[in-house]
């Protein structure tokens, strides 16, 4: 059985994508099963206009020129890369009924799907985080 | 250091200039693009790549040659495994529906179910022995009588019940059998702390 890594993203922000899709990678990299929940702000992150959604808050602006420097790629090539890297993201049902969203508000290739979906998958993870 | 390998190499990833996770992610998808037993380079300026290509060589099975300093630049050289080394994880080959479980059940069967204790208590098949998954070893030392018997394993999905049937498997116990669809879709009968039922263990509570 390969190896499970269950990821929570509850909030939005760039800094909160970024933290996500790096250990998301990495995860696909060794050939683990990776599934990231995305609930409440942490739906900004799969957002059909993550690009706009996901910013830096004013006082967080000296990271953007270190991500620069450091060649990180944009997030949403990140946000792409993980899923054709075979990360399953799964939508929050609950948080798109509060806030109205529909699948057609989110990137293409996202389950929408309750926190049981999730549970059953992190019931044999090997590695659960929340960010 | 051997550096013999460095005139081996069958490809190059250039990762120069790129931070973590890229450096991975990019070997991960260069080591596919050669054949096993051949060499990949991988060209990178980001220090903790050191670490980081050591560490996925130890999870994916791939054969870590060693890392030259060149001025900023590390390169790493790694040799890709057969494909069955790539595979640790593997399932236990040997798997049994239900069906066949349920008939073998009619004569007597060893079964252990692997769930935690709690889990066992709450709803376990009739003839299933308790051996949580952390026990399994202990269980295997005393038994070892049983090694050449037909061996059933279940848990509540078929995850740790493949476990066990590798760990079985590893001590000399050939004949052991996963139950891989685990006690979740279990509609056979099934005993709860009031009595034997028929039903599954969601629907035992109406004595």
């Amino acid at each position: 059985m390969s190896k499970r890594i269950a990821i929570i993203a509850s909030q939005g922000g760039m800094e909160t994508a970024f933290k996500v899709m790096n250990i998301a990678l990495a995860g696909a990299a060794t050939d683990a099963e990776v599934q990231v929940f995305f609930t409440f702000d942490g739906l900004d992150i799969i957002h059909v206009n993550a690009a706009e959604k996901l910013t830096l808050p004013a006082e967080k602006q000296h990271y953007v020129e270190g991500l620069q420097k450091a060649n990180v790629p944009p997030i949403t090539d990140m946000i792409q890369m993980a899923q054709e890297s075979g990360v399953r993201f799964i939508a929050c049902q609950m948080t798109m009924d509060v806030l109205g969203l529909t699948k057609e508000d989110l990137m293409d290739g996202i389950d929408v799907a309750g926190a049981m979906t999730f549970l059953d998958f992190a019931y044999d993870a090997d590695v659960s985080l929340t960010f | 250091m051997n550096i013999d390998f460095l005139q081996e190499a069958n490809k190059t990833v250039d990762c120069q200039g790129l931070s973590c996770p890229m450096p991975i992610v990019k070997t991960k998808r260069a080591i596919t693009e050669i054949h096993p037993g051949q060499v990949l380079e991988v060209l990178a300026t980001d220090p903790g790549s050191v670490a980081d290509v050591q560490s996925w060589t130890r999870r994916t099975g791939h054969e870590y040659l060693g890392t030259v300093e060149d001025g900023p630049t590390f390169k790493h050289y790694i040799r890709r495994a057969a494909l069955e080394q790539t595979e640790p994880d593997k399932k236990h080959p040997l798997t049994a529906s239900h069906e066949t479980l349920l008939a073998a059940m009619e004569q007597d069967v060893q079964l252990l179910d692997v769930r935690e204790p709690l889990e066992y208590a709450a709803g376990h098949i009739p003839s299933a022995v308790s051996v949580p998954l952390g026990q399994i070893k202990n269980w295997i030392t005393e038994h070892q009588h049983l090694a050449q018997q037909k061996i059933f394993v279940v848990c509540h999905s078929g995850n740790r019940s493949d476990t066990a049937c590798k760990i079985l498997h590893e001590h000399g116990f050939h004949r052991v059998f996963n139950v891989v669809e685990g006690m979740r879709k279990w509609t056979g009968p099934i005993q709860v702390p009031n009595g034997t039922h028929s039903g599954p263990a969601s629907h035992s509570k109406e004595s």
